[in-house]
């Protein structure tokens, strides 16, 4: 009785704490299954635009043009000539790629995409470094929290009955999963 | 909402800044170690003296794999000669807001041999490409399948070979 008790205070403190991490980790994580059909951390937005015919110019001074024809008053972060008839010019959060000499722009725009950009970066541990411990402990937690889980509620609601079938149905699913990808 | 922004900015406190050379900025992966960059020029103009060595080159970001941050193309500014450093997939990820920055990166030299089919798509896709707008935009070339290599479909390609560095680290000027 005394054990029962001290797996209800720790499952019920430990989900106090890791409740906030389980959120921003499920969300992260149902973004990130579907990195085949977005970016889960940036929206990029991808306008075309046409300038007109441009002279031809030294570097430097074609990416002067392209921002004065474009109405843009920012310093370039760099400019790169990448072939004879493409020009990338880079500000800040914003990518040109221009056409030369047709004057055809990709004007694109990056954006953090709001809290999930955060969420991302804690759940794919870009990091490193301190959030690696902090990840691990996590881990720690969602295992104790688990194995605590099945033990709070005694009889026929728990491990004696329908618990003992829902633990094995949940264990079931990613062992059949593989079976079928193996077979 | 406030604790996850006050962890996110300790991490990246505690990330710190790493110096490559005459560049300082952010360590991806174990960084730069080695001293001097090989310039892209040299690298490409006889590739394969250089496969299979540990290279560092220096240029400008001017391409991220978006979904992933899983590649990215480190061009010399002067001749516009890029080649492409391939991480392996969540263990570095270059961020996509990384573009125009400049950036060292190292890691071993490849050679990865397209097939004819691949050849054939590429240049297809590229002539396509080059008619319309998508040339400007920079667009995948979608069409020209994306060989095992996995570092984009419009990775540069010289006598129908990829040359890219398998990255180990880079820093990222802020």
């Amino acid at each position: 009785m005394r054990l029962r008790r001290l797996i209800i205070a720790t499952h019920r403190d430990l989900g106090y704490f890791f409740a906030g991490l389980t959120v921003i980790y499920a969300v992260s994580g149902v973004a990130v299954n579907h990195i085949e059909d977005w970016n889960p951390s940036y929206a990029v937005r991808t306008e075309l635009k046409e300038l007109g015919q441009l002279p031809e110019a030294p570097t430097e001074a074609l990416a002067d043009e392209v921002l004065r024809r474009l109405a843009i008053d920012e310093e370039p972060t760099s400019v790169v000539r990448m072939a004879p008839h493409q020009l990338k010019v880079f500000l800040d959060h914003r990518n040109l790629t221009v056409s030369i000499p047709g004057g055809t722009v990709a004007d694109e725009r990056v954006r953090r995409r709001f809290a999930l950009f955060e969420a991302n970066f804690l759940h794919l541990n870009t990091g490193k470094g301190l959030w690696t411990w902090i990840a691990d402990l996590y881990a720690v937690g969602l295992l104790v929290l688990a194995c605590t889980g099945i033990f709070i509620i005694p009889g026929t609601k728990g491990l004696g009955g329908r618990g003992r079938w829902l633990l094995l149905a949940g264990l079931g699913i990613p062992i059949a999963y593989l079976a079928w990808m193996a077979w | 909402m406030r604790r996850t922004v006050a962890a996110f900015v300790i991490v990246i406190a505690m990330a710190g800044l790493a110096v490559a050379g005459e560049l300082t900025g952010t360590a991806y992966g174990s960084g730069v170690t080695i001293a001097e960059p090989t310039p892209i020029a040299t690298l490409l103009a006889k590739p394969e003296g250089f496969v299979g060595q540990k290279v560092r080159v220096d240029g400008v970001i001017t391409g991220v794999c978006e979904k992933r941050g899983c590649w990215m193309q480190v061009t010399d500014p002067d001749t516009g000669q890029g080649v492409r450093i391939k991480v392996e997939d969540g263990v570095i990820v270059f961020p996509y807001e990384s573009m125009g920055h400049r950036a060292a990166a190292e890691g071993t030299f490849e050679a990865v041999k397209l097939t004819p089919e691949q050849v054939t798509a590429r240049a297809a896709a590229a002539k396509e490409a080059a008619a319309g707008a998508a040339a400007a935009a920079g667009e995948p070339c979608e069409k020209a399948g994306e060989p095992a290599v996995k570092a984009g479909c419009d990775a540069p390609v010289q006598n129908d070979t990829i040359y890219l560095i398998r990255g180990t680290g880079a820093v990222i000027q802020s």
